[in-house]
């Protein structure tokens, strides 16, 4: 089967220094990818890198069979224009660390400002689909309230709504819980889990073991922008191979 | 009775008093002192006949000069504020070109006194080019010269836009710089295009910081339509002036003037909360 996301061969570097050094990562559609590895790594970049939120220095990265963000024509990659970028991300749900809730907005208006303002959707049809988005992620009650007047894990839920309402093939969430408090993580973790079970494509940048152990089908694990460790969620925990990795299992015991 | 125990006799609930500011009152009272003096020198000389100013306040010519004055202050906001818009998104567009264009702009409007500008338009700017010639295929649209063209309130105008647009730039630059990188992330995961993210998600956030701002910057601008009266645009202080300069009745008319200003502050105060409220802080 084809892959829904498929890294060959990325590097990206900043100044002299590669944030990801030829890292190449194949997904196929429903499976469940924990992105592991200290600070620093590039796991937030290689997802960015995904929505072409961020450019890249070599390589090539394709979600559903397209190139994101460049054209190849003879030996050049010319990066795509701003139109067709925007409509390659559609495609590709992405959820913050610091949830970047459009904060004018009401919780409805967050999940209704992509169908209505990209997807062309009728308001009637967007209110029907954001409400039933909210509630799917338990925040009925909130429709109508201010990012400002959410706990931190309401609003990464209301986030997690606002991506799902493009219906996007892929969802990359770049360390969804790590600006919560263990509480407000619980909640969060069971709506990305939803996510799993209802057969999203999942990539997760986290520090979480909840979510890396208990649901994740496979771990990638990351240092200095390598891919260092790629195998599948129990293994990984029982078996690492990289002294990093090793590390990183034995400091959860 | 309260429900709490007799163990605790000693601890009676006594009564809080808060510090009290007796320095901030004793200096009050001598501000109350000194207005009152300077009331009663004010009232005692006679420095105003009230009379003279009832006959001016609502004469026909002081009204025309404060409506022209408000007019030409509310027109010159509303081109400052898209002057001011265009160099702002210039000045964060990133082109090198661009951003040296907007920042000189800025730089020399805000930079050189408003009232050298007024006199620049109205007297050297027809000087430098003498006539307006506009044609098409052979076709003349405009054939003017520039002094017929270039009116006081012309002048005025294009002098009061164009510097207050440098001051727009600035606040508007601001609002959208306060606007964190993670709402242009978002927008664009998912799938605005930078245009539309603007125009939906930035500008509508930097409101909040802008309005209060232009605000501001408006009330400075209706008394700044002052300095027109110096090219000879009948505003409000050209007019209380030509009619003190034959009576006479400096400290009446001075007044009579103040007082439309003071209407025209309070006017825009009003408009400026009502459209806080509209964008209020989140």
């Amino acid at each position: 089967m084809d892959p829904v996301i498929s890294v060959q061969r990325v590097t990206k570097r900043r100044g002299a220094q590669a944030v990801l050094a030829d890292v190449s990562v194949e997904v196929p559609r429903g499976q469940v990818v924990a992105l592991l590895g200290p600070s620093g790594a590039g796991k937030s970049t290689l997802l960015r890198c995904i929505n072409h939120l961020d450019t890249i220095d070599e390589g090539r990265i394709f979600v559903e069979g397209d190139l994101i963000g460049y054209k190849e024509e003879g030996d050049r990659m010319y990066e795509l224009p701003d139109r067709a970028i925007s409509r390659q991300r559609t495609k590709v749900g992405m959820v913050f660390q610091s949830f970047n809730l459009f904060r004018h907005l009401t919780a409805l208006g967050n999940v209704m400002a992509g169908p209505i303002n990209v997807l062309g959707m009728s308001r009637s049809e967007a209110d029907a689909l954001a409400r039933k988005l909210l509630a799917q992620v338990g925040l009925s009650e909130k429709v109508a309230s201010y990012p400002n007047q959410l706990s931190g894990g309401q609003q990464q839920r209301v986030a997690i709504a606002r991506a799902l309402a493009m219906s996007p093939s892929v969802m990359l969430l770049d360390e969804p819980t790590s600006a919560l408090d263990p509480e407000l993580t619980q909640e969060v973790i069971a709506s990305i889990h939803q996510l799993a079970r209802q057969g999203l494509t999942l990539m997760i940048a986290t520090h979480e073991m909840a979510i890396a152990r208990d649901f994740a089908d496979r771990v990638l694990f990351m240092v200095h922008g390598e891919l260092v460790e790629d195998a599948p969620s129990a293994e990984f925990f029982r078996a690492p191979r990289h002294e990093r990795a090793k590390q990183f299992v034995a400091r959860q015991e | 009775m309260s429900p709490e125990p007799a163990a605790a006799p000693e601890r009676r609930a006594l009564r809080i008093v808060h510090r009290r500011h007796f320095a901030s009152w004793v200096f009050a009272a001598l501000v109350l002192a000194f207005v009152a003096v300077v009331v009663s020198a004010g009232v005692k000389s006679r420095i105003l006949d009230l009379g003279v100013v009832g006959r001016y306040i609502f004469s026909p010519e002081i009204v025309t000069g404060a409506i022209n004055s408000i007019a030409l202050g509310t027109v010159a906001l509303f081109l400052a504020f898209a002057v001011g818009l265009v160099i702002a998104l210039m000045r964060v567009s990133g082109n090198p070109i661009l951003v040296g264009f907007s920042a000189t702009y800025v730089y020399l409007f805000r930079g050189t006194p408003m009232l050298i500008q007024l006199i620049f338009w109205f007297n050297a700017f027809p000087t430098m080019f003498k006539e307006l010639h506009l044609e098409v295929f052979g076709w003349v649209l405009i054939d003017v010269p520039m002094t017929r063209l270039i009116t006081p309130y012309l002048a005025a105008l294009l002098g009061l836009s164009l510097a207050e647009g440098a001051y727009m730039a600035e606040i508007i630059r601001g609002g959208i710089l306060a606007v964190d990188t993670g709402q242009r992330d978002a927008a664009r995961s998912i799938g605005m295009t930078t245009g539309r993210l603007m125009r939906k998600i930035v500008l509508p956030q930097a409101a909040r910081i802008i309005v209060p701002a232009t605000g501001n910057q408006y009330i400075m601008l209706l008394k700044s339509t002052s300095l027109a009266s110096t090219i000879g645009y009948l505003e409000l202080l050209r007019i209380t002036t030509d009619i003190y300069s034959a009576n006479f009745r400096v400290v009446e008319l001075l007044t009579v003037a103040a007082f439309w200003y003071l209407v025209m502050t309070a006017f825009a105060t009003a408009l400026q909360t009502g459209l806080e409220k509209k964008f209020p802080h989140r």
